[in-house]
């Protein structure tokens, strides 16, 4: 029995995403609530995507309006960074890096998300992927691009960035492969490529569902090119799968090259605070870290209010909090492992770093970075905080903002205590809030578009791992066609197998 | 239906992976070379069933990755060692470890640029237009239902048995689709 | 995957005339003589080259046993179903670590003074470091490793044992699988800490000047890589011995296959990432550990490492084909498990002969007792599995997992 409406959410509360399952000791929880046939997942991914122009709803307009407006300060404020020059900010000696190199980390390692559920949890077959990876992707590209306009932009003279590409010049000049940042460049720009194809490569069967179905002409056109033609062929999707597979094996990789990469930027060098020999597994956790919180902050209303929660259920979120009580403890590690080794070390510039990041002028960073990012996850050894969505999304927020603030102690607290005590500071940001707000405005603007122009699940994969979409599903020897089975829960996901 | 339309080959719909994967069975086993069969997401072992043989993708993207991966290393070392040799950090002017990331780099783009795009030119897309479009069932394909076409440049095909068989295997609904 | 005709197992038990039985007499014996003839050298002039060959084989399989220690807290966290078929060999080879308490009793009690010079030295950098590098503190925080390892090493194998014997009685299993579930999610954090502050008692201390944060990660590599090599290679002689013969699956190996080489790829980037942030800053304090290895024939064998550690083995296991073959994948697993002795050769016999922190006299130079060690280390290890393996079954024959397990099939 399918439920009538497939865009209004299941009578019976078992079927909705927020209900609660006692954990089997066998088998799996279904990834899909409710008894649904391919059609109605269809109809309940699309629903937003189709409709008109004219009646997007309110609370969307609004959202996009907001971002907008966020988005064009952002250009204004590039504007008058590029006529005045990067002066407009705080840093001075001896803190050159400041909140352009923080934002910079912050959003990059936000992107990681989106290719870790793509293409680690694919690879270690966590089907339950399928409902958030095309969303974590969108984000990826979205965060790579805010990322990408901080160091962009942090260069000073714009017009000259070109000179990080190895171009073939009159001065006859070529980078210096032997510099972490030229590194950089090539890691930002691999990932920012590779993401791409890879969400493409993922929306392309979509895309062509949406083609199919589309009733107005601009929509056919625009989903049509966009598809390429796909026709779903079984040909094809040997091959696509394949490319799918080999995506996602070299994205996996990639993934921590490009953080470690970053963890680089700062690591060769000789300043305490910056170079220890963690930071490159360190810098990967903790972007898998604040990325998984993006992904929750982003989709726990989402899920809401495209009416997804049994789509999106409580499980993927109490997975989602697993994965960020993982990586947090991860990144605990890391902090205690630090400490401990500048202690260990008998080495006493390593000791005062340490001791002054926690009690020196910036200890306030520090303490909230702590609490953010260590103490507040530990929440989620307990199951009933891991599976309370809203305490998830109040979480997931304090760890956005304690990434943000683990930046900033890296990089401006390790700086603001020179080895010449003369040239001591105290850092003061002058216009750089405007900066990170704008790249917000950037990143929720074509975050928006896309929630309203693509589908935000895989159609494809999640009808690929529902329990008829096995030709040997045990409800056809029942003569059952494209249901789940009818109760609470799809039968061939939960029953336990017996020998 | 008249042999005098042109067809390009027969279209039949089916409802479920169950009931296209035994068709697809019996389809190979029937003999037909030219024919597909079309679904929304992959089926679970419908290749097999259909026969179709693993993807060459994996050795283009090998020989491309591996070409990548020789620019990128020797990229570094002759700017750095030869066109611009400039001594930064008191590093010698070919320093490998240095130039691992880049190299490293430089293998993923190549390799993955090359599974994209193998992938679209192995499987003949983009193709804007196919005779399948036509048709008005044809729509489901990349939503709910699951379609075999043998096309009629098959040796074998031949109208009234194909649509024979076709009908034999479960289908429910078969039509003419015309190039 | 159509589950009806998969059969659970009946080859479950070791039979007595396999060699897997003889195992507890053969590793007594390979132990007896081998440890007996390193600590009978441990006694006279060799006293110091006795005990760095004794450290190095007790820290070559301590990571084998830490390695399923921590493949199993992890494993049982995530619910793996895969693996369910192997995971009685991860069981029981974690359930040796209690004995390991005996293993290691040598290095403190004998070897100590010689291993570690930070226990006779002195100078302005050890004084600072005297806090955390004093016999009595690292005999304390041993214990405590100890403690740990043999508490949850043998809850999780006793528990796992039980559920064998309870047939259909699913309340009591949940009851059973529910505690291991509590007990492991903060085992990895114990595990975390326990095996990185080992790692850096019992070897980063052999140079007590050298630091490195992404010690304990290294040797966490190190130690998860040869474990899956192991596995697979007992998996295969289970199999040759007449067990589990069509429980494991070409789909199992191949998933082992992947595992290893993942960790293979892992265990690189973990060195590399040491090795360039060392190099690239160039700090005096830290240079000493690699310098200590580019001298008087280590060179060779750093040089080595990259290619015959990580290369190789790469463009080896990266093949679909070689993974899910037999003798194939055990050439591979073989090859690693020689390179993992390479690797932790090279991070301990380095510290042999270059104490004093001034002149370093490190000379590459193999002995006899190298190899001593290792047989009797290996063979007590494989005493005490092969009695537990040969004590109970093989597989969990009782998981409700099984079934998914016996099933699996990659993609």
């Amino acid at each position: 029995m399918a439920t009538a409406n497939p865009t209004t959410l299941p009578d019976d509360p078992k079927l909705r995403g927020d209900v609660v399952l006692d954990e089997q000791t066998g088998g799996r929880e279904p990834l899909v609530r409710g008894d649904y046939t391919f059609h109605d997942i269809t109809e309940r991914v699309l629903a937003v995507n189709e409709k008109p122009i004219a009646q997007t709803p309110s609370p969307f307009k609004f959202g996009i309006a907001l971002a907008a407006a966020g988005f064009a300060m952002f250009g204004g404020y590039v504007g008058y960074l590029i006529w005045e020059g990067p002066g407009i900010w705080g840093n001075n000696t001896p803190v050159a890096w400041a909140w352009d190199i923080v934002n910079f980390v912050f959003w990059v390692g936000i992107g990681h998300a989106g290719t870790l559920i793509s293409a680690i949890l694919y690879l270690f077959r966590q089907k339950w992927r399928t409902s958030i990876n095309r969303y974590a992707e969108a984000m990826t590209i979205f965060a790579v691009l805010a990322a990408g306009s901080c160091v962009v932009l942090h260069t000073g003279r714009v017009w000259m960035d070109y000179y990080l590409f190895p171009i073939p010049n009159q001065m006859g000049l070529w980078p210096n492969f032997r510099s972490p940042l030229e590194w950089d460049v090539f890691a930002v720009n691999t990932y920012l490529t590779v993401s791409l194809l890879f969400w493409f490569t993922g929306l392309v069967p979509d895309f062509a569902t949406l083609r199919d179905r589309a009733t107005v002409k601009w929509r056919r056109l625009f989903y049509g090119i966009l598809s390429l033609g796909w026709r779903g062929s079984m040909r094809h999707w040997v091959t696509y799968e394949k490319a799918y597979q080999i995506l996602a094996g070299f994205s996996a990789p990639l993934v921590l090259s490009v953080h470690t990469i970053v963890s680089f930027d700062f690591a060769v060098s000789q300043l305490p605070g910056w170079h220890t020999t963690i930071f490159p597994p360190y810098f990967v956790a903790g972007a898998i870290f604040s990325g998984f919180a993006m992904v929750l902050t982003l989709m726990i209303p989402a899920r809401e209010w495209l009416g997804l929660k049994d789509l999106v259920t409580v499980k993927h979120i109490e997975n989602m909090n697993k994965i960020i009580l993982v990586t947090g403890s991860m990144v605990g590690y890391a902090y205690g492992m630090e400490f401990f080794v500048a202690a260990y070390s008998g080495n006493q510039y390593e000791g005062f770093t340490f001791i002054n990041r926690a009690g020196g002028p910036y200890w306030w960073a520090y303490w909230i970075m702590m609490t953010c990012n260590v103490i507040t996850p530990q929440l989620f050894w307990f199951k009933k905080f891991r599976t309370n969505v809203k305490l998830t999304f109040v979480l997931s927020i304090f760890v956005n903002i304690g990434m943000w603030f683990e930046r900033f102690v890296i990089t401006v607290t390790s700086l603001h205590r020179d080895a010449l005590v003369s040239s001591w500071d105290y850092f003061v940001p002058v216009t750089e809030v405007l900066f990170l707000t704008g790249t917000f405005g950037l990143f929720f603007f074509l975050f928006l578009l896309f929630i309203r122009f693509f589908p935000v699940m895989a159609m494809s994969e999640v009808k690929g791992v529902m329990p008829q979409a096995n030709p040997h599903w045990e409800g056809y020897q029942h003569g059952q066609h494209g249901h789940g089975a009818s109760g609470a829960v799809p039968a061939g996901a939960v029953a336990q197998k017996d020998l | 239906m008249s042999e005098n339309i042109p067809t390009w080959g027969l279209l039949a719909q089916y409802e479920d992976p169950h009931s296209i994967y035994q068709a697809c069975e019996q389809v190979r086993d029937a003999g037909y070379q030219q024919w597909d069969a079309c679904a929304p997401f992959p089926v679970h072992g419908l290749d097999r069933a259909m026969g179709v043989k693993p993807s060459r993708l994996p050795w283009i993207v090998l020989v491309v990755g591996l070409v990548g991966s020789a620019l990128g290393l020797w990229l570094q070392a002759w700017t750095s060692g030869s066109a611009y040799p400039f001594i930064t950090g008191g590093k010698p002017l070919f320093s490998l470890p240095a130039f691992v990331p880049v190299w490293y780099e430089m293998t993923v783009l190549a390799s993955c640029l090359a599974a994209f795009f193998g992938n679209w030119i192995l499987n003949g897309l983009p193709r804007l237009h196919h005779p399948a479009f036509a048709s008005r069932a044809f729509e489901r394909a990349t939503d709910d239902k699951f379609f075999i076409m043998i096309e009629a440049a098959d040796p074998k095909f031949d109208l009234a048995q194909t649509e024979a068989l076709l009908k034999s295997t479960g289908a429910t609904h078969v039509e003419v689709l015309e190039p | 995957m159509s589950h009806h005709e998969i059969q659970k197992p009946t080859d479950i038990t070791i039979p007595d005339t396999s060699l897997f039985a003889k195992l507890p007499v053969i590793g007594g014996v390979l132990a007896v003589v081998g440890l007996g003839a390193t600590l009978g050298s441990a006694m006279g002039a060799d006293k110091a080259r006795a005990m760095f060959s004794y450290l190095w084989a007790f820290e070559s399989v301590l990571a084998l046993v830490l390695g399923a220690f921590g493949f199993l807290v992890i494993d049982i966290t995530v619910r793996s179903q895969w693996s369910i078929v192997v995971r009685r060999i991860a069981e029981t080879m974690q359930a040796t670590l209690p004995f390991f308490f005996v293993l290691w009793l040598p290095i403190a009690l004998i070897g100590m003074h010689e291993l570690y010079p930070w226990t006779h030295e002195t100078d302005a950098i050890l004084e600072r470091k005297r806090w955390f590098l004093s016999t009595g503190f690292w005999w304390g925080r041993a214990i405590v490793y100890f403690v740990l390892w043999t508490v949850i090493s043998r809850f999780l194998y006793t528990s796992s044992v039980k559920l064998d014997g309870l047939g259909d009685n699913q309340a009591e299993k949940d009851k059973i699988i529910k505690r291991t579930w509590a007990v492991a999610a903060p085992g990895i954090l114990i595990y975390a800490l326990t095996q990185s502050f080992a790692a850096v008692d019992w070897m980063m201390s052999l140079q007590p000047h050298w630091y490195s944060t992404i010690y304990g990660v290294y040797y966490f590599s190190s130690s998860i890589l040869v474990f899956f090599a192991v596995t697979t290679l007992v998996s295969m002689a289970l199999q040759r011995a007449g067990v589990l013969k069509t429980a494991i699956t070409p789909e199992h190996f191949h998933d082992l296959g992947k595992f290893t080489f993942g960790f293979v790829i892992f265990w690189a980037y973990i060195a590399f990432s040491q090795f360039i942030l060392i190099w690239y800053a160039n700090i005096p304090e830290e240079t000493e550990f690699y310098m200590l290895r580019m001298e008087g024939g280590w060179q060779w064998v750093s040089y080595a490492l990259p290619v015959l550690h990580f290369a190789l083995p790469f463009l080896y296991l990266v093949s679909r084909q070689v993974k899910r073959a037999r003798w194939p994948l055990a050439l591979g697993c073989v090859w690693l498990v020689l390179m993992h002795l390479l690797d932790m050769y090279w991070l301990i016999l380095p510290a042999y002969g270059a104490h004093g922190g001034g002149e370093h006299h490190a000379h590459l130079a193999v002995s006899w007792l190298d190899f001593a060690a290792l047989l009797g280390m290996v063979g007590a290890f494989l005493a005490v599995f092969g009695f537990l393996l040969k004590k109970n079954k093989v597989i969990a024959i009782n998981d409700p997992r099984l079934a998914d397990s016996l099933a699996h099939e990659n993609y």
